[in-house]
């Protein structure tokens, strides 16, 4: 073959759905612009933004999150918090932790025992700890905590992203590109969508079945997981990835890449649930990468877990948002990269996963509890190997 | 050259909050974004979604782009290392024990692909990289070693393997 027919080969290949993924984007990035471009700027000057930045400073340090964070900046550096427990000998503040490592999904009990499920790629707890979902291939299963498997089906693609209703009878999942609901018991379940985007579905807290997903045309949708029927849908926002519910339902979280965005959802006026067009976005530092971010239980406070990069590499630091307004509490920071971050179940805690450092750490949001590291992660769920990637925190429960 | 003023033209009246600056930069670099993601990842909503976050990454740093450099270089860098972590990572899940659908699979129903893409699909990402960059997106090896951020001497062998490759797989016309 010569190069000028590898050329031609190249510019004429079909894309399938070029001209709807052309408009889509469009959309998408018109809105993104909208947002963050508005025709004209105040300019400020100079001594004035740095007055503001000492003040915004000196409020931070002065508050109670920022009285934290300067105790604890002084104890950490790249390579890790000193003095981490070396091994994982209970779970601060209680509650089971559902861990993905490279052999599978491991349950970690309060006293810091643990069992390993078997060889499943993705795993989520059901409500109040009682059974995991675990998915490996085509294969969607019910398990005990114990490892005890109750029941397994095939789906007709790879299962991924599997979610547990809050009433404890339905799981949602990703088929392939589908998104399907299977009953708890195995029996049998329903398609909701032939194609959807590739974010975890996320079922209405307060019940009954209902579920938000981002369909294919970057659509948000709620609909009913029994009849697939949909009870409203909107523009998604921009580059969403993962999506959260307030425990009320009264507002759901979307997390993109560089934003956050908290829509309401409010009861229509006879019956059904309504997805308000225009989602507020949070306030964010503009020069950062989001890592992650959820909601914590029983409360609207969002963490959010941000990355900013300079000379001397990566700075992660972890805010903690009111919804309602107000500047955002600085509840952490390190130089280094964290990855993950996952809120205790009684909302008074974030674990944060440190790769580099090889260590989870346990980071009280309230006063009076301790900062705890735990090192050498890795090699706890993956003894003896050398390969071993940095277990994924799948869940924290009960 | 007229190209280049017009671009720059574009970016400044877009960094100034012009929808329609905007727009004509993204009908213009789009088409090529969205192929080349495809051609490396060969799945049709994944590389709808890697040209979609590095057009978002471009909309968040437009204020701070340096209007004497080409916009075009700087998104395919985006695009075509995306697609590579994109195809990595799909690689490995499937490397684990994952019998996850193929992409052709996945896509049933779509229009079928030309004869190119099963070629392409023997290849390794890297190597779908940088053929990518350099026949369809027409970059020197010495600009797609730049963009890569990898030695000229590997962008060439890699260059090289990947015709070879593509010669023993595709049968054309002379």
């Amino acid at each position: 073959m010569n190069e000028a027919r590898l050329r031609a080969l190249l510019r004429e290949e079909p894309v399938p759905g070029a001209a709807g993924a052309e408009r889509r984007g469009l959309e998408l990035v018109g809105r993104a612009y909208a947002e963050r471009h508005p025709p004209q700027r105040p300019v400020l000057p100079r001594l004035a933004i740095a007055l503001a930045v000492a003040a915004l400073l000196a409020a931070l340090l002065l508050s109670p999150a920022g009285a934290a964070v300067r105790d604890w900046v002084g104890d950490v550096f790249t390579a890790g918090v000193k003095n981490a427990e070396p091994a994982l000998s209970g779970v601060p503040g209680g509650g089971e932790l559902l861990v993905q490592s490279p052999r599978g999904p491991w349950v970690v009990r309060p006293d810091g025992s643990r069992r390993l499920l078997g060889g499943y790629s993705e795993a989520t707890w059901s409500p109040h700890g009682l059974y995991v979902a675990a998915a490996s291939g085509r294969s969607l299963s019910a398990i005990e905590p114990n490892g005890t498997p109750h029941w397994s089906i095939t789906a007709p693609g790879r299962v991924s992203e599997p979610r547990w209703s809050p009433s404890g009878f339905r799981i949602a999942y990703r088929a392939g590109r589908s998104l399907r609901v299977e009953r708890a018991d195995g029996s049998g379940g329903n398609l909701i969508a032939t194609r959807s985007a590739a974010v975890a579905p996320a079922w209405y807290p307060p019940g009954p079945h209902l579920l938000a997903y981002v369909d294919a045309r970057h659509h948000l949708v709620l609909a009913e997981a029994d009849s697939g029927k949909r009870v409203d849908a909107t523009s998604a926002s921009p580059g969403v990835r993962g999506l959260s519910w307030s425990h009320d339902g009264g507002e759901l979280l979307e997390v993109a890449g560089r934003g956050l965005w908290l829509r309401d959802v409010v009861p229509g006026k006879l019956t059904g649930l309504f997805l308000s067009e225009r989602a507020r976005r949070l306030g964010l530092p503009g020069n950062a990468v989001l890592r992650a971010a959820a909601l914590a239980p029983r409360r609207h406070t969002v963490a959010a877990l941000l990355e900013r990069h300079s000379a001397a590499g990566p700075r992660s630091e972890v805010l903690l948002l009111d919804p309602a307004g107000g500047p955002p509490r600085r509840l952490f920071a390190v130089s280094g990269r964290l990855t993950e971050l996952a809120w205790s179940p009684d909302g008074r805690r974030l674990l944060l996963a440190w790769p580099a450092a090889g260590q989870w750490l346990f980071v009280p949001v309230e006063r009076g509890l301790r900062l705890r590291a735990i090192g050498d992660v890795s090699s706890v769920f993956s003894p003896g190997r050398t390969e071993a990637g940095f277990p994924r925190i799948e869940g924290w429960c009960c | 050259m007229g190209t280049e003023v017009n671009e720059r033209k574009l970016i400044r009246e877009a960094q100034r909050g012009s929808r329609d600056a905007l727009a004509a930069l993204y009908a213009g670099h789009w088409g090529n974004a969205q192929r080349a993601a495809y051609l490396v990842v060969h799945d049709a909503g994944a590389a709808e979604d890697i040209a979609q976050e590095a057009f978002l990454a471009a909309v968040d740093r437009l204020d701070r782009f340096d209007r004497r450099r080409p916009f075009a270089p700087w998104l395919h860098r985006i695009v075509v290392n995306r697609a590579i972590d994109w195809a990595r990572r799909e690689a490995l899940r499937r490397s684990a024990g994952d019998p996850e659908q193929s992409p052709a699979e996945v896509q049933a129903g779509e229009p079928a692909a030309g004869e190119l893409m099963p070629a392409l699909a023997q290849l390794p990402p890297e190597q779908r990289a940088v053929v990518v960059l350099r026949y369809l997106l027409e970059y020197t090896p010495g600009e797609i070693a730049r963009m890569l951020g990898l030695p000229r001497g590997t962008v060439n062998s890699r260059l090289r393997r990947g015709l070879d490759r593509l010669r023993d797989l595709v049968e054309v016309e002379g």
